[in-house]
């Protein structure tokens, strides 16, 4: 069976569970194309208003699939991480797309929540597969593929500074940034970062300043854990944890020259997020940050004029204030990072 | 140590009364008012949930009449209302505010925790005690939610315009006098009892609407721009599925009966949504198909901008409302709302509901 996944929201980070997964057990998957115009056009149209620019997109993306497969997946992720959760929007999409996208083909749904233990969390797709036709053997065999190659990824993210999921998906090489500028930490969720449409592609025009990046999925997840102890509550957003705790590590390890916030206009999470990070900056750090928000009407001319003024004034600011980054100084001791 | 809480409806009768009856000094935010909003804009996030930022200018204006130690609820996830109090904690610091805030979260696993927060709260008060004061502060959140069944089902109703409001307000003017539970409960009973007395229009049919949404912007007048006035006023019978009780018993109580009943309500909505997204989007879709099953002639679903949970039912009332025809409207509301295009809204719903309701008659 050709199965789609549109390319947007987590896929960045999870397609290579999914697709290996779809693939071992003899079906084919296919991609929607890149998000351009055309496919945020008919995300705009097909979701409510009130909708985050990347839920929007996801809309569009699933229109794109249409008549191009035979049945297109939509991942309903619940909680990727014992006793978290994500975004309530993540919760409601399948919902969202079969009550607002005339969805010809039909959807299938893959649940993933591992609330209660990780394990767990792959009954969702264990169900999937039987869903699909196949034999208790071939899915457990088919998911022990699929977590090895979706392992391998994660570890590439945390262990290669600037590792971009996409290109890798994408089977492009990982560009080696020109790093004699410095280095900027780019803080926004894997669909703002690594999506170069929605980000007027910042990546690129970062690397053309001289400038490495570093993504919030670069930090380990011990040290994001560790940084966002200092409140009393624990975080319970996976991703909002990610920003915030590789946000603050960036700023605490001074691994970063400045930061950037990527966030979409009406964002839930991010507005409590970023103002932690924020708040923190501001008191203890100090260090220029700007927050960059994106929604369907951002402009390129606007946007670029944003950026350029953001890092004029860092390139100002390293200047006068003598501020010496220091580069290569790992995470944890022992372990250079660059 | 002088308590003070945020706003939302009439939470703060039970709430005050609690604390009068354990002999804690505790400051009852001025109503909820422009000038709260604008302290709360101010300050707050521009992206955070409405509700927050009200919540903020509810704590500023309480200590500026003394409060010391602001008392919230939290939840553990997935919607943002479970970490309010620590962004509120980081922003008051930030503004040079040293009020202590405590978080009552539903208990875990572990409910010492919690026990140790009320305790304090209590200002040591012995467990009798404690007790005994929540259960009367439970008794007087079920009342007060009586009165208030009255006054939704008489405001339409009225033989003479304007005697529902006008008792209403002189209740919410008295009870700001009364100390303790005991007071307080007499003067809900014998506000009970007059409302009851208020003559109704021998003709009245009203039209029904049913009103869903995010529980805040449900249950805070001020937030949803006095829906239940303005639509009884149009003349129609106002009914909200949740109510300040069904908050307190998700929230805190450990009631299973409650948490059971609440479970077959919500199998309604299965169709549609069959899984808790956060927030009260899954009560909103539920409830939709309640009142479409009771015959209801419509149903406004009202959310704060950004709410992530109603978005998700937003997307999903559009088919209940063609399955059943039943006419439903969205209302976003944040600080820039206005009172004027608001109430055209209204107006417009109220009139394609009596057309509606009309033909159907003819
Ligand atoms: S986390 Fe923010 S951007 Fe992502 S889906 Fe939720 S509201 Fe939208
Ligand atoms: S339900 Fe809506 S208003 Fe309540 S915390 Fe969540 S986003 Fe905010």
């Amino acid at each position: 069976m050709k199965i789609g996944i549109p390319r947007a929201l987590l896929y960045s980070i999870y397609l290579p569970l999914w697709k290996t997964f779809l693939e071992e057990l003899g079906h084919t998957v296919i991609l929607s194309n890149h998000t351009d115009q055309n496919i945020l056009d008919n995300g705009v149209k097909n979701c409510v208003d009130d909708a985050c620019l990347p839920v929007k997109i996801f809309h569009g993306h699933v229109t794109a699939l249409a008549g191009r497969t035979d049945i297109i997946l939509i991942p309903r992720l619940v909680s990727v991480y014992p006793g978290e959760f994500i975004c309530p929007k993540f919760i409601g999409l399948p919902e969202m797309i079969k009550h607002s996208v005339p969805c010809n083909p039909g959807i299938i749904i893959m649940n993933f929540n591992a609330r209660f233990s990780m394990d767990r969390g792959y009954d969702g797709m264990r169900n999937l597969g039987r869903e699909l036709g196949a034999t208790k053997d071939l899915v457990a065999q088919a998911l022990d593929r699929a977590r090895i190659r979706q392992a391998e990824h994660m570890r590439r993210m945390e262990a290669e500074p600037g590792f971009n999921p996409v290109r890798s998906i994408d089977k492009k090489d990982q560009k080696p940034p020109r790093l004699d500028q410095g280095i900027i930490g780019l803080i926004g969720h894997p669909y703002l970062v690594y999506d170069r449409y929605i980000n007027m592609n910042i990546c690129d025009k970062l690397n053309e300043r001289g400038y490495g990046i570093l993504f919030p999925e670069n930090i380990p997840a011990e040290s994001v854990d560790r940084a966002c102890n200092r409140y009393p509550k624990k975080l319970f957003w996976s991703y909002g944890k990610r920003l915030l705790g590789s946000g603050l590590c960036m700023l605490e390890n001074k691994l970063v020259d400045g930061l950037i916030l990527l966030t979409s206009f009406g964002c839930g999470i991010d507005a409590f997020i970023d103002e932690l990070l924020i708040r923190a900056n501001h008191r203890e750090y100090k260090i220029p940050l700007t927050t960059i928000t994106l929604d369907e009407h951002t402009g390129q001319a606007g946007f670029d004029t944003r950026l350029e003024a953001f890092i004029d004034m860092m390139e100002w600011r390293s200047r006068y204030d003598n501020h010496v980054p220091t580069y290569g100084t790992g995470v944890y001791p022992g372990k250079s990072l660059i | 140590m002088t308590i003070t809480f945020p706003h939302m409806g009439q939470v703060y009768i039970p709430v005050k009364a609690l604390f009068d009856d354990l002999g804690v000094p505790v400051v009852v935010p001025p109503p909820v008012s422009n000038k709260t909003l604008e302290i709360g804009t101010r300050i707050a996030p521009e992206m955070a949930c409405l509700p927050m930022k009200i919540n903020l200018g509810n704590y500023i204006q309480s200590m500026e009449k003394g409060a010391d130690t602001i008392v919230l609820t939290g939840s553990c996830g997935p919607c943002r209302f479970g970490y309010y109090g620590i962004v509120e904690q980081e922003i008051l610091r930030d503004q040079g505010y040293h009020a202590e805030i405590i978080i009552l979260d539903a208990p875990g696993r572990d409910p010492r925790d919690l026990l140790r927060k009320i305790r304090k709260i209590s200002g040591n008060s012995p467990w009798k005690n404690i007790i005994r004061a929540f259960i009367q502060a439970s008794k007087i959140v079920e009342q007060t939610d009586k009165l208030q069944g009255i006054f939704l089902r008489k405001r339409p109703r009225e033989l003479n315009k304007g005697q529902t409001d006008d008792l209403q307000s002189r209740f919410e003017k008295q009870i700001l006098q009364c100390r303790g539970s005991k007071e307080v409960m007499r003067l809900i009973r014998s506000f009970q009892v007059k409302a009851d007395g208020i003559p109704e229009r021998a003709d009245a049919n009203p039209l029904r609407i049913g009103l869903v949404g995010e529980i805040y912007t449900l249950i805070e007048p001020y937030v949803n721009l006095n829906i239940e006035y303005k639509l009884g006023y149009l003349g129609a019978e106002v009914h909200r599925g949740i109510t300040i009780a069904d908050w307190v018993k998700t929230h805190l109580s450990m009631d299973r009966k409650y948490k059971k009943q609440r479970k077959e309500k919500l199998k309604k909505g299965a169709n549609y949504l069959n899984l808790c997204i956060g927030g009260h989007a899954w009560e909103t879709i539920a409830s939709t198909v309640d009142y479409a099953d009771a015959g209801m002639d419509g149903v406004i679903q009202i959310l704060p901008f950004g709410c992530m949970p109603e978005i998700v039912a937003e997307s999903i009332i559009p088919s209940i409302s063609r399955n059943r025809s039943l006419p439903v409207m969205t209302l976003t509301v944040d600080e820039l709302t206005g009172e004027a295009g608001y109430l055209t809204r209204l107006e417009a719903f109220v009139d394609l509901l009596s057309q509606k309701k009309g033909t159907v008659y003819e």
